[in-house]
């Protein structure tokens, strides 16, 4: 007669019947039974954050907004302006930036950059592989992005860092916030005095002798017996990276991807510009708990097709005098 | 008593070290069949110990009455291309000798009409054909060597999809431990990496005829696998199954691949969704979409991934001729569309 054991047993025999009814921790002691319940707990915990990234490649962790947390921005193309209206009736104007194609490139730790925090490389715009060199391919490559047209670079602390690759859309940016917006200004070419620093020239009649639009006097005279360095002078005229600060976002298209940021901004039609969160002090709690590290389109929360700011004039509503 | 249990305990330990030592690790696993493949590929080579002539005759625009003296065994319809120019090396996809379907990189075994397919041919079928084939072989590779070590990964039967489909899919079974798993954007994008990545690499695909017993031998740790090769063999007219490696990644092929991975272009990997219960566990389909080289979309454009419920139609226009691909919801195959942007 063969004798029958219970499965849990570790020798291997043949198990005719199971006879003994028993449960788990009945053999065990205290100790093993609350160190069994921990480490099965741990182990099915692990199971099923495994199974969440079975990749090689996981996804990288993302963290909470924090104070003096800096996060990525955008890049974005300039579309051109329109007029909105608050619904006090004030109007002003906003300018509409489309993102396309925006995406992570490149991610470069603290001592990579410069030392003093981590940076992100962001791109926009997919432009034509064939008209790029092999070396420029190389950090596309890597990504597995197709080449884009401008890369910039953001300075980001370190629970902000987005993996290569991600899109970022416009809803990381809500109405309300205030952000800074980068872009290199309308070439106006070899100016003179007047346009290029605003001088106000000579008059136009009264005995000027071929002397209207001219600097006038370069200095003080003999005491220095020089011109100062960095005196205002014609020269070339924009085509230089400017940032405008503190505007604000009015509107922001999900379906279109469209942020309408307050004022102008520099550049022309359809150029690419840089958009960031402010840094100026006075606005920094406009930005308090933003999509943070961005706005993840998988996460699962559904936006509406256009999040209007509180104080803006939606169409369709109705004004009281 | 304690006899029983002694012996007992002896029977399992061996039990557990016979299963373990059949559990090889994934890369372990694929060295060792590529180092068989290998020397297979010696034997097959050393079959050849003298040098004989064979007179290959070329066929094809510009090349009339070409003829050209290559070595049996040896030569193959690439080193015939590199006879001619660097234009043909690199537009040759696939080679048809005597009527036959032949691999770039296979031997020519005798003296035969040669004629070089491309991609811009009159009539592009077949090389299409075997473009949808090797992309599909690509997607499996991909998916083998993109899971952690722990999880098991079998890849099934290629599916011969036409190319009207709309998109070319491979088959796989995941470990059981991952049934409820769905990819996300993310692992649906470092998927597209890897692949572009091996794109770049522009590896071979090195064919070899071998006789059933050693694809067997090739594929003993699966038995999904050897099951194919069964089927196989029992199918195929000399009772030779063809088997082809990239990299160090040996598989089965329904048909000819094209010459090399560089041949594919703005490779993407679209959905990956489960099909049903299989015999060997939840069967998975993935899906992909890729242009040959120099037939991609008009300049700037990519393919991108786009969420659309309705019908949605695939675009490709090439300087020859346009076709249009349409997917919908209702075709079994596909999941997310995929949309050509123009930019």
């Amino acid at each position: 007669k063969c004798s029958t054991v219970h499965i849990m047993s570790p020798f291997v025999q043949c198990v005719r019947t199971i006879k003994t009814s028993t449960w788990w921790d009945e053999h065990l002691s205290e100790d093993n039974v609350s160190f069994m319940r921990k480490t099965v707990m741990e182990e099915y915990k692990q199971l099923t954050t495994d199974k969440l990234n079975p990749l090689k490649d996981e996804p990288w962790p993302r963290h909470e907004w924090e104070e003096n947390s800096r996060r990525v921005g955008l890049v974005a193309v300039k579309l051109g302006m329109m007029p909105v209206w608050t619904k006090t009736g004030e109007k002003h104007v906003v300018t509409m930036l489309q993102v396309q194609d925006c995406h992570v490139i490149k991610y470069l730790s603290k001592d990579e950059n410069d030392g003093r925090s981590a940076a992100l490389i962001v791109g926009a715009k997919n432009v034509s592989p064939f008209y790029r060199s092999e070396e420029s391919m190389d950090i596309f490559r890597n990504a597995g992005l197709p080449p884009k047209q401008k890369l910039t670079t953001f300075n980001v602390t370190n629970n902000a860092i987005i993996k290569p690759g991600t899109p970022l859309y416009a809803a990381h940016f809500r109405p309300g916030q205030v952000v800074d917006v980068t872009a290199k200004t309308i070439g106006k070419g070899f100016q003179g005095v007047m346009k290029r620093w605003g001088f106000s020239g000579q008059p136009a009649s009264h005995g000027q002798t071929k002397t209207h639009r001219r600097p006038g006097a370069l200095g003080p005279g003999g005491d220095p017996a020089k011109v100062f360095k960095g005196k205002k002078m014609p020269g070339k005229m924009g085509n230089i990276y400017n940032t405008a600060f503190g505007l604000k976002v009015w509107r922001v298209n999900t379906k279109y991807n469209v942020l309408y940021v307050n004022g102008s901004v520099p550049g022309h039609r359809n150029c690419l510009v840089k958009v960031r969160d402010t840094i100026l002090p006075r606005l920094l709690k406009k930005n308090n708990d933003p999509p943070f590290p961005t706005f993840f389109a998988e996460g699962g929360e559904e936006l509406p097709e256009d999040l209007y700011a509180e104080d803006m004039f939606q169409p369709g509503d109705s004004m009281t005098f | 008593a304690m006899a029983c249990r002694k012996v007992c305990q002896m029977v399992q330990r061996r039990l557990a070290s016979s299963a373990a030592a059949e559990r090889l690790s994934a890369a372990e696993l694929r060295s060792w069949r590529s180092a068989l493949f290998s020397k297979e590929q010696n034997r097959q080579r050393s079959l050849y110990p003298r040098i004989e002539k064979i007179e290959v005759a070329m066929q094809g625009p510009g090349l009339q009455g070409t003829r050209l003296v290559m070595n049996k065994g040896v030569s193959t319809p690439h080193s015939c291309a590199k006879h001619l120019t660097e234009w043909h090396v690199s537009s040759a996809a696939l080679a048809l000798v005597d009527g036959e379907l032949w691999h770039l990189h296979r031997p020519l075994t005798r003296s035969c009409i040669l004629r070089l397919l491309t991609f811009k041919d009159v009539d592009p079928q077949l090389v299409n054909q075997a473009f949808w084939r090797s992309c599909a072989s690509l997607l499996g590779q991909v998916l083998d060597d993109a899971f952690k070590e722990e999880y098991s990964v079998e890849l099934l039967n290629v599916l011969e999809v036409p190319v009207s489909a709309g998109a070319f899919c491979c088959d796989l079974v995941l470990d059981p431990r991952l049934d409820s798993w769905s990819p996300s954007e993310e692992n649906l994008r470092s998927l597209t990496r890897d692949a572009q990545q091996l794109i770049h690499k522009d590896l071979p695909w090195e064919p070899l005829e071998v006789a059933p017993p050693v694809a067997l031998e090739i594929f003993s740790h699966s038995r999904c696998k050897q099951e194919e090769v069964e089927e196989i063999a029992a199918h195929s007219p000399n009772g030779v199954v063809s088997l082809y490696r990239c990299g160090q990644h040996v598989m089965l092929s329904g048909g000819p691949l094209v010459a090399r991975t560089g041949l594919c272009c703005q490779y993407e990997v679209t959905a990956l969704h489960a099909v049903g219960e299989g015999q060997w566990g939840l069967q998975r389909r993935a899906q992909g979409l890729s242009l040959p080289v120099n037939l991609t979309v008009m300049r700037n454009s990519v393919l991108s991934n786009s969420r659309c419920h309705n019908l949605c139609f695939v675009l490709f226009s090439l300087k020859e001729f346009c076709f249009m691909q349409y997917v919908d919801q209702d075709c079994l195959l596909d999941q997310n569309c995929v949309s050509v942007s123009m930019c």
